[in-house]
Formats: structure tokens, C-alpha cells, sequence
């Protein structure tokens, strides 16, 4: 007789890995197309047994300066998300204290920014970085990440100061520290896992952001998003560079997450009430 | 160390509802005053005027003879035991004690924590989150985050209340026998009666935002000012019984459900002579007889065993004249019924059903107007 608890586990299982197969399968092609010679890549059926070359590589190295659009990518992630969290965490603080009935509504309207399609904030802001002489610097793509970002992250503070007793703050108080105080000793810290939930969801945004980037800045300005259209030639694809290239633009992301996932996963369910 | 003094203290909201309502309170330096009452009586929003959480309306407050109106929590120097405990998540219990003082600078610091943690039984736990302690190791934190210091007051939100029964018992005692030894004027809040009357050197009773009494424990049980004091203080709650004083042929007399008993001599109750009153009894000034051998007649409701005593419940026979007052339910004051409390010796009581006789010491009843709720005699 089949034990039904071993059963169960076993379908369990199954559904996890068919669900990591869907999730996994495109990156993994992507990667794999960056080991493959230009004509097997499209070999029908697909070879899963191929010679791997390091050719691919050795053309990202030849035609891309790396380590600018990394510079690049990492600058305007890291730039935008320490702008976004210093406007951000104050803003969504100030949000879950207020006694307005109408803070709920509000925090939901920071959401809505990031509903409105960015193609159509394309030329405005465009234009602004034009006027203001920003355009084409790190700068223009950091302020506009900012602003989407911020949003995001008031709206997610919001949640979390709000699951946060204020008795804790209180006691700050009555303890003898000041407004201000109590605020970066006590709530800040008892806050982390959000902060450091929305600083990683600012960085994957900006890191990712390509529309922004790909109008707002120039070749000495430009992030590793924007480089992997390099690969579309005008005649042909090469999609060996493009697999090559997206393993630096995915691997710090992946990698940082990786690193960090404890406070991740402890972040997103922790704001929860 | 201070004294702390409400003078015409008010705190209204933008709805108009007063949560304190004129508030005149001095409570004497070193003092512990217990505050009680039921939930939203106004007395956690009086707590926290002390403590400067909640702005005052209107009045003064002094502190160590200070005005304190416009003083921030800081400027106060007030040491608060919260509801929740209020423990700081992130830091560790050593953290979470010495927090006060590193925020003021004290000197010192590490040898008043360690001190505090000793007489907390917490050294063994310093190092821990306070998410690593059970609820009666927080408390005691919570408890020591006060003790650190040298404020000029301890103020207390019902510190007790997440504890077990058993627990809870053990803190009353160690709570006063902290406050006498430290000799800090405190605070305490509370909506249990058995704390107020164990606790506190003087109990303030709240209703509505509005002081009832102010007193000894003592002074409180024995003689309330009106009904809601008599029936908030005493466990278990006062019995309020129909009465009617009438002038007899020998003397007036007052009937009772049940009974009627010479009308024990004091001078205003003569004023109620062919009126309705409200008598209270409490169920330690009631025992039990066989049925026609009492004062009154009964019979038994039901039991509860409270392994010590009995708590019984008695119901009175009908009476010709006491007549049940209506317009006195109030959802914070028993009702008015034919229905005695007893607390009798295991064995003394009798089976639900059985009739019993009721004797009591006229001298010891309670009475109340009937209209004005307030006490007579």
C-alpha cells in the first residue's frame, strides 16, 4: 500500500519543480545560447549535448567597455535607491503616524505613480532633463528612477510603520530621547526588514529600467540594460553576445539576492497585517 | 522623585467627548496612587498627560512643582511601564534597560543595569531579544527599563494585565515591595479591582473622565460615595437590593425583599421614611441559616465553589412594598434585583432550589438613592 503522507509530499514536489522549470527555463536558455556557436543555436531539434565556446565572451570583452555600463548600472541603481529611501522612509513614517482617516488613501495614491505608463512620461521628462541640463548625465536617469521608486517605497514604509505599535516609540519618548531620536533609534531599526525589502525591489527596478535609460543617456552614460540592444544588429540578431551580456546585467542581481534573501522573504511578510 | 498635582485638568477631543473631565488629583511625593475604573474611563489619557504622550486641554499640571503643560516626555524625567511592555525588538534586554541612560548620558550606566538586572532575576538573560522571552521575563524587563533610572515618577498602564492569574499575583506583591523600597511616587493604572485595593496607598475611581472618589482601599469599600464606586470595588460585586423605609408603630423599618428589619439608626435615612431605597450588600457581611431562622427568606439560585468558600446565590421571596427601581440600568452598574451574593464556608450553603434563611448585620448594609445614585448615611 502507498503511504499517502509520501505520496503527497512527492506531488508537492513536483508542482515546486514544475513551476521552477516554467520560471527557470528562459533564463536558462538565454545563459546556455552564450556557450553555443551561432549555428546551433536555433538547431532544431535543440541540442542539448553541444561543444561550449567562450567565443560569445570574448566578443562582449572585445566590442562593450564592461566595467562602464556596470559603473553605470550599479551608480544609477545605488543612486536612485539611496534617493528614494531618504524621501521615501521619512514620507511613509510621516503617512502611518498621521491621524488623518484620509493617510490610507493617500498611501495608496503614491501607488498609483507607478501605474501610469512610462512611455507616456517619456517626453516630458525628457524635456525637463533637457532644460534643467541634465540630459544625458547619470543624474537624469537617477531623479526619475527616484520618482517612481520613492512612491513604491512610501507605500510599502507606510505598511510597515503602520504594524509597528507606537507604544515602542512612546517608550522612546518617556525614556528621554527626542522626536527625531526616537525615530533613529527605535523605529528605523524595528522597520530594517522593510528597508531592506523596498532597498532591493528600488535596485531591481532601476537596475532593470532600459526605457529611461535608453533616451535619457549617452554612450559614456550608459547602463548594461541599454548595451543589450547592441546585440541587435541591423541586419541579424547576434544572440550570443546578447546571451553572453545578459549574464552581467542578471548575475548581480541574482547574486545579491541570493545574499540578502533571509531579509528579503523576512521584509515581504513581516509588512503584512 | 516628585509630587505630581491635576489642578482643573481636562483633555477634550475635536468631537467635543471629554476623555478627562476636570480632573483635581494631588498625589503626595513618594505616594502610590492606583487609578481604576472601566475601559474608557480616562484614566490611561490621565497617565499619559502625566507622561507627556497626551496633550492637556485645559488645567494645569505640575510636576515636583512644575508646570509641566508644555514640557516634552524628556523635560519630564517620568519612567512609563507600558500595557504591551513596549520592549525595544531590535536591541538586547542589557540594551533595552540601558537605553534611558545612554540617551541621557548617564554615568554609570552598566553598573545600574547590572544592579537592576540582579534584582530582576535577569542577568542570566542580557544578552537575549526580548523576542527569546516569555511574557513574565518582558515584564520584568519592562519593570527594570524603569528601575534604571532615577525618575521623578513611575507611571504604570496596566503592567499586570497580560499576565497569567498566578503570575499576576506575584508581581502585585513585587511591584509594591519595589515601589516602597525605591519610595518613587507611581502611578498605576488599572481596570482591576484587586490590584487597586491591594496596591495602592490611595485609589482614585474614574467614570466617564470624571473622578468618583478618592481614598484608602478601605475607605473605598467600606464607604462609597455613590453606587458605580460601591459596585466597582469588591469581588465579588456588591448585591443592590430594592428597599423601602417605612414608619412603623415601634420605629420605622425597612423592607426587603423577603423581610422586613428595623431601620438601623442613622439620621439620614429618616429623610427617605415612605420612600424607595437602594440597599448594597456585600457578600461577606451575609451568611446562611435554615429556612424561617434568618432575617430574610430565600432560596438557592445556584453555586459556585471557589474551593476556600461558596460563592451562593440566593433568591429572595417577593416583597409587598420594595419595589425594583428601572431607570437605574446602567451598563456599568449591577441592576437592582431580588438576587444576594453569599459567601459562605463549604457546606454551609444549600442544593440550588433548597430554601435557606439569610442573616445579615443591619448595622453593614450600604444604602444609595435611588435617583441620585449617591450614598445615604
Amino acid at each position: 500500500m502507498v503511504d499517502t503522507r509520501t505520496l503527497g509530499l512527492a506531488l508537492r514536489r513536483a508542482a515546486i519543480l514544475l513551476v521552477l522549470i516554467v520560471a527557470l527555463a528562459p533564463i536558462l536558455w538565454l545563459f546556455s545560447i552564450a556557450y553555443k556557436p551561432a549555428r546551433e543555436i536555433f538547431a532544431s531539434p535543440p541540442q542539448l549535448l553541444f561543444t561550449p565556446t567562450l567565443a560569445n565572451f570574448a566578443s562582449v570583452f572585445r566590442f562593450f567597455d564592461l566595467w562602464s555600463l556596470l559603473q553605470s548600472s550599479l551608480i544609477i541603481a545605488l543612486g536612485s535607491t539611496a534617493l528614494s529611501l531618504a524621501l521615501g522612509v521619512p514620507a511613509g513614517y510621516a503617512l502611518a503616524r498621521a491621524k488623518s482617516r484620509y493617510a490610507v488613501w493617500l498611501a495608496y495614491f503614491f501607488l498609483i505613480v507607478r501605474t501610469v505608463p512610462p512611455v507616456a512620461t517619456l517626453i516630458p521628462f525628457y524635456l525637463l532633463m533637457r532644460d534643467v541640463g541634465l540630459l544625458g548625465t547619470w543624474w537624469a536617469v537617477i531623479l526619475i528612477n527616484t520618482a517612481l521608486n520613492s512612491a513604491f517605497v512610501v507605500w510599502m514604509m507606510f505598511s510597515y510603520f503602520r504594524a509597528m505599535p507606537v507604544s515602542i516609540e512612546e517608550a522612546a519618548l518617556t525614556d528621554g530621547a527626542t522626536d527625531l531620536g526616537a525615530f533613529v533609534r527605535v523605529a528605523l531599526p524595528t522597520v530594517r526588514p522593510g528597508i531592506i525589502a523596498s532597498a532591493i525591489l528600488c535596485i531591481m527596478f532601476s537596475w532593470n529600467d532600459f526605457l529611461y535609460a535608453m533616451f535619457l543617456t549617452r554612450s559614456e552614460s550608459k547602463p548594461i540594460s541599454v548595451a543589450l540592444l547592441s546585440a541587435y544588429g541591423t541586419y541579424d540578431i547576434s544572440w550570443g553576445t546578447l546571451g553572453a551580456l545578459a549574464h552581467f546585467s542578471t548575475l548581480p542581481i541574482v547574486l545579491m539576492m541570493i545574499l540578502l534573501n533571509r531579509y528579503f522573504v523576512q521584509g515581504l511578510t513581516q509588512g503584512v497585517h | 522623585m516628585a509630587a505630581i498635582r491635576f489642578d482643573h485638568v481636562s483633555k477634550a477631543y475635536a468631537d467635543g467627548r471629554r476623555a478627562v473631565d476636570d480632573l483635581n488629583l494631588d498625589i503626595a511625593d513618594g505616594e502610590f496612587l492606583v487609578l481604576v475604573g472601566p475601559s474608557g474611563c480616562g484614566k490611561s489619557t490621565a497617565l499619559r498627560m502625566i507622561a507627556g504622550l497626551e496633550d492637556i486641554t485645559d488645567g494645569r499640571l505640575s510636576i515636583g512643582g512644575v508646570i509641566a503643560n508644555a514640557l516634552s516626555p524628556r523635560q519630564r524625567n517620568v519612567a512609563m511601564i507600558f500595557q504591551s511592555y513596549a520592549l525595544y525588538p531590535h536591541l538586547s534586554v542589557a540594551e533595552n534597560l540601558g537605553f534611558a541612560l545612554k540617551v541621557r548620558k548617564a554615568p554609570q550606566a552598566e553598573r545600574r543595569v547590572a544592579e537592576a538586572a540582579a534584582m530582576l532575576e535577569l542577568t542570566a538573560l542580557l544578552a537575549r531579544r526580548p523576542g527569546q522571552l516569555s511574557g513574565g521575563q518582558r515584564q520584568r524587563v519592562a519593570m527594570g527599563r524603569a528601575l534604571v533610572r532615577d525618575p521623578n515618577a513611575f507611571l504604570m498602564d496596566e503592567p499586570l494585565s497580560n499576565l497569567d492569574a498566578r503570575l499576576r499575583g506575584q508581581m502585585r506583591v513585587e511591584i509594591t515591595r519595589l515601589q516602597r523600597a525605591a519610595g518613587v511616587t507611581t502611578v498605576y493604572v488599572t481596570h482591576d479591582q484587586v490590584e487597586a485595593m491591594t496596591m495602592g496607598d490611595r485609589v482614585a475611581v474614574m467614570r466617564g473622565g470624571v473622578l468618583q472618589q478618592l481614598g484608602n482601599p478601605r475607605t473605598l469599600y467600606d464607604h462609597p460615595v455613590n453606587l458605580f464606586v460601591a459596585a466597582f470595588m469588591g469581588s465579588p460585586p456588591i448585591s443592590l437590593l430594592p428597599g423601602f423605609v417605612r414608619a412603623g408603630a415601634d420605629g420605622p423599618t425597612l423592607e426587603l425583599p423577603g423581610a422586613t428589619l428595623a431601620l438601623p439608626p442613622r439620621p439620614r435615612l429618616l429623610s427617605y421614611l415612605d420612600k424607595d431605597i437602594i440597599v448594597g450588600v456585600r457578600a461577606e457581611m451575609v451568611s446562611l441559616t435554615d429556612t424561617g431562622k434568618g432575617d430574610l427568606d430565600g432560596t438557592v439560585a445556584f453555586e459556585e465553589d471557589l474551593g476556600a468558600s461558596v460563592l451562593t446565590t440566593v433568591d429572595l421571596a417577593p416583597s409587598t412594598q420594595a419595589r425594583i427601581v428601572d431607570d437605574l440600568a446602567e451598563s456599568d452598574i449591577p441592576q437592582v434585583t431580588r438576587r444576594l451574593k453569599a459567601n459562605v464556608q463549604a457546606g454551609r450553603g444549600g442544593r440550588p432550589g433548597a430554601p435557606v434563611g439569610v442573616l445579615m448585620d443591619p448595622q453593614r448594609l450600604l444604602f444609595f438613592d435611588p435617583v441620585t445614585k449617591l450614598a445615604v448615611g
